[in-house]
């Protein structure tokens, strides 16, 4: 069954805000710089791509319009009519049809000029293919200028259409104008429909919904329709006569016998007749209204009559009742037989069609087959019985606040729980609002606790004490089985031992040995941790000339004489004459290097008696010092020459063995050539990276960077 | 009377409370509104107790239970079988069961005589269902569905079972059961009738969006409205047959 909602149709916009929306769509989706540096192809696709987009967004506006509403020949024959009678049905679909050839016209345009564009060969000749493109386009949207007018009203109108679903149970009411068919609607629902003492207060179909017998029904209120042909009816009468043609229902037929509404009986039964047609199939009740200004009885006999024979006249489905609106005499008696009739017929319709097999495990109460003499009794408590019977078979009154504070305003907030309840108990809700409400505050469970005394309610029991929780003391032979846990695991152990008795582990040496042992063990264990420990050298390293140095009158440093006389003494080694020769090589280096600050005076001082001159003004002894040195140097490896050293050398000229061999590979891998200030892998150097074309030719105006 | 409430905002109240004939655990809500209701209806009867079965408040689909004794599944912890030991009377014995399927509301379905289990429960749970609950167990599926605590609900009154069960599964379980059946729904044609309703043999509460006609229907079948005590389930059928297949068919 399918729900009709109107209410989904997006606006339409109208031709104008159309274009607009398609253009912005455009600018916005679509890139917009072009060069006429570009190649050829790519200024082509850019304005190809402008207008393919232009179109699909049109087109996808205009196919939106075109599905969201809704298809005359598809929907419901009442809801076809009624827009056919709303809106022009001709009107309607020429409008839709438009669009629709709109959307063909723009989908051509596209096309077309796309395979213009196509062969353009500058890019001044693709933009105005381009703008040509888009301006047919906007141009055929223009044109829709009427048609999008006319469907943006109908979506309002639709929108606005009672939520009527045309196949559920539905009473309608039908009559001429005020013979109170909205007042009745008002009584039995609440729909608030318009009540005003005119012809035509209501002028479209408005909906109630009221219950029965634990359905849903709905009440349809109609225009009142006046007695004339179909062809002259108007498009609010026209609106009652589709309702009562296209809806499967119970139509109730007011009549007012009090003729106040303006029309005569005699008027109101020709109406009746006139639209007899529509009541085939229908359960038909004639309801005599305003019953208290005319009653049904003291009418006059030839009108009697005359409503009588009416009500023959609508067959054996037809019933007459008198109603009336003001002192809602007959009200729910007119509502309740409508209602059984046509809920009468549905079942009958449903039971010959065979739909109610499936349903039909529901519809029965299956009793139990006795299978043994057990009886099954129910179970309530007295005190449940006792109440029942005090109630009397009514209910109790109820607060009907459930889940909703309590409000200042709220009667039963203050005057009553004190006064009328007194006897009654507080429930946890009425203690929590009391107490600040949800998560503020919630109740003791242990009150409740049914204990054998009331005073141990709120005792407070661990959860653990002594490692035990109360758990472990509800199986009453729990002690038993401990018991029996304990001796098995004695048994346990006393096995274990005797196994361990039959081969005592003996060792044969003496204590002192044993002691002896230990402590080599004990040293070998302390050698194996130094071992262990961690000797890298990864840490500032003070230069071996300084290392041992005094550094201040506290702190006189390794390479002292005290210090040495005792580390040799813990070593067992006599250190007199290793001081003394340390001593006189001190001296000797200084007397050296008191020597050597005035050597050149000395020199200067002693050279013209000392030593013949040379011609180059050289002593002899140097000389002699620079002679041999040559000798020397040319008895040298020329690797070490100073014309050849920057060229590289192989290890093994070096004389290195294997493993500093390796070791100074992988440093020259790594690029320190055994420098340890070198370039390492973390050294992230970037050098100024001047590239030629940037750097280079013009720079003006700004052409050089952007291209 | 059947009473609508709802659980914060979940109308499968079936989940979160557990009624039988002498006792009523609820779980534990952000507020007590939930509770009060039961409160207001039963406690002038029967504990209604906060509960939560490790440490979850799920009690309805956790445990199940009779007027005699309440089961509940391994996981529960032991503050919460004492809390529950305490509240209970004494007549209600408590048994914690070592089953593979531990949410017991949904595997089993008990009124004070009888009991449906799923087919795949162990042996052993049968017999203690049967020693601590004082039953007749029988291995039953209902409409195809092996979980009968979730798809039927039966006091010892009457019951209502999973609304796909054929006429002749229902005569079956009618007659195992040996109380009235009829197939129904609650909360708007859910047919999860364990989530939607707890009932015992005078109260019953549905979900909130349980209709008119399904709880007209349950009022009916366990003798729970003022004229349905003196009458039989049959006024159902007489009173509410055009109703039912306007609505159904």
């Amino acid at each position: 069954m399918p729900v009709y909602n109107f209410k989904r149709i997006g606006p339409v916009p109208s031709a104008p805000d159309l274009v607009d929306i398609v253009l912005m769509r455009t600018q916005r989706k679509t890139p917009t710089v072009v060069h006429p540096g570009y190649k050829i192809s790519r200024i082509r696709s850019f304005y190809m791509r402008k207008i393919k987009f232009t179109q699909q967004t049109i087109s996808e506006r205009l196919g939106n319009i075109i599905q969201d509403f809704p298809r005359l020949n598809d929907i419901h024959p009442f809801y076809a009519d009624l827009c056919n009678t709303l809106y022009d049905r001709d009107h309607y679909k020429l409008a839709l049809g438009q669009l629709n050839a709109a959307k063909g016209l723009v989908e051509q345009i596209s096309r077309d000029m796309i395979r213009m564009v196509k062969y353009g060969d500058s890019l001044y000749r693709c933009k105005c293919l381009k703008r040509a493109a888009l301006g047919r386009m906007c141009t055929v949207l223009k044109r829709q200028k009427a048609s999008l007018a006319y469907l943006e009203e109908v979506r309002k109108h639709l929108s606005r259409l009672p939520a009527l679903d045309p196949n559920t149970r539905t009473l309608l009411l039908c009559g001429l104008p005020n013979v109170g068919k909205s007042s009745f609607l008002n009584k039995v629902t609440r729909g608030n429909v318009e009540v005003q003492p005119y012809a035509f207060t209501t002028k479209s179909l408005f909906v109630g919904h009221c219950d029965y017998k634990y359905l849903r029904w709905q009440v349809i209120d109609t225009p009142g329709i006046l007695d004339h042909p179909l062809e002259e009816r108007n498009t609010i009468e026209m609106q009652s006569i589709i309702a009562l043609a296209h809806l499967t229902c119970a139509v109730l037929y007011i009549m007012d016998i009090s003729e106040h509404c303006g029309y005569t009986i005699e008027q109101q039964c020709r109406l009746f007749q006139g639209i007899k047609p529509l009541f085939a199939n229908k359960q038909l009740i004639v309801v005599v209204n305003k019953v208290d200004q005319q009653p049904w009885e003291t009418l006059e006999a030839e009108k009697r009559e005359m409503i009588e024979s009416v009500v023959k006249m609508g067959g054996g489905n037809c019933t007459l009742m008198p109603m009336s609106n003001i002192t809602e005499h007959g009200v729910s008696q007119v509502k309740n037989a409508a209602c059984e009739k046509l809920l009468e017929a549905r079942v009958d319709a449903r039971v010959a069609s065979n739909k109610i097999d499936s349903v039909m495990n529901r519809l029965q109460v299956f009793q139990p087959q006795p299978r043994d003499n057990v009886q099954r009794e129910a179970f309530i408590p007295e005190s449940v019985k006792k109440q029942l019977e005090e109630d009397g078979g009514r209910p109790k009154p109820q607060k009907s606040r459930t889940g909703y504070a309590p409000t200042v305003d709220d009667p039963e907030a203050d005057g009553d729980a004190t006064m009328g309840d007194a006897a009654v108990k507080k429930t946890a809700r009425d203690l929590m609002w009391e107490n600040g409400g949800p998560g503020v505050w919630a109740p003791d469970y242990r009150a409740i606790y049914d204990l054998k005394e009331d005073e141990w309610k709120f005792d407070s029991i661990p959860e653990i004490i002594d490692g035990k929780n109360i758990a472990d003391f509800v199986d009453p032979d729990i002690e038993n089985r401990l018991a029996a846990l304990e001796l098995e695991e004695e048994q346990a152990l006393k096995e274990l031992e005797a196994a361990n008795m039959e081969n005592p582990e003996e060792s044969d040496l003496e204590s002192e040995e044993e002691a002896a042992v230990m402590a080599i063990r004990d040293r070998k264990k302390t050698i194996r941790l130094m071992k262990n420990t961690n000797k890298t050298n990864n840490r500032p390293m003070m230069p071996r000339e300084f290392r041992g140095r005094a550094k201040d009158k506290h702190d006189p440093g390794a390479r002292n004489k005290n210090e040495i006389e005792k580390r040799m003494e813990d070593l067992g080694v006599d250190a007199s004459k290793m001081i003394e020769r340390g001593r006189s090589l001190d001296r000797e280096a200084a007397r050296k290097r008191g020597r050597s600050r005035n050597r050149r005076d000395e020199d200067d001082a002693t050279m013209e008696d000392a030593e013949p001159m040379d011609d180059d003004g050289q002593s002899k002894t140097k000389r002699k010092k620079a002679r041999r040195e040559r000798e020397e140097s040319r008895k040298r490896d020329p690797s070490v020459n100073k014309r050849t050293h920057n060229k590289p050398q192989t290890l093994e000229k070096k004389g290195l063995n294997e493993d500093t061999k390796a070791t100074a590979k992988k440093m020259e891998r790594k690029g320190r050539k055994g420098w340890a200030g070198g370039a390492g892998e973390g050294d992230n150097r970037k050098g100024v990276h001047l590239v030629k074309w940037m750097n280079t030719g013009k720079k003006r105006n700004g052409t050089h960077y952007c291209r | 009377m059947a009473t609508r409430c709802v659980f914060e905002n979940t109308h499968e109240i079936g989940v979160f409370a557990a009624l039988t004939n002498s006792y009523c655990l609820t779980g534990v809500g952000g507020s007590e509104n939930f509770y009060s209701i039961f409160e207001s209806e039963l406690s002038e009867h029967i504990p209604v107790i906060h509960a939560t079965i490790a440490g979850c408040r799920f009690v309805g689909r956790t445990t199940v239970g009779n007027r005699r004794g309440l089961l509940v599944p391994n996981t529960t912890n032991d503050m919460e079988l004492q809390h529950l030991r305490n509240s209970l009377p004494d007549s209600v014995v408590v048994q914690r069961i070592e089953e593979r399927l531990s949410a017991l509301g949904n595997i089993i379905a008990t009124n004070d005589h009888v009991a449906l289990v799923h087919p795949d429960t162990d042996r052993e749970t049968e017999d203690v269902i049967a020693d601590v609950l004082g039953v007749e167990v029988f291995r039953q599926t209902v409409g195809g569905q092996s979980l009968v605590g979730s798809y039927s609900k039966f006091t010892n009154q009457g019951g209502i079972v999973h609304p796909r069960t054929t006429v002749e599964d229902i005569e079956e379980l009618s007659s195992l059961l040996q109380v009235p059946l009829v197939a129904g729904t609650v909360n708007r044609g859910s047919d999860v009738l364990g989530g939607g309703l707890v009932v015992n043999d005078w109260s019953a509460f549905v979900g909130l969006d349980t209709t008119g006609t399904e709880i007209s229907v349950i009022e009916s079948i366990f003798k729970l409205s003022r004229q349905g005590r003196q009458q039989t389930q049959s006024s159902m059928v007489t009173d509410m047959r055009s109703s039912l297949i306007d609505q159904l068919s």
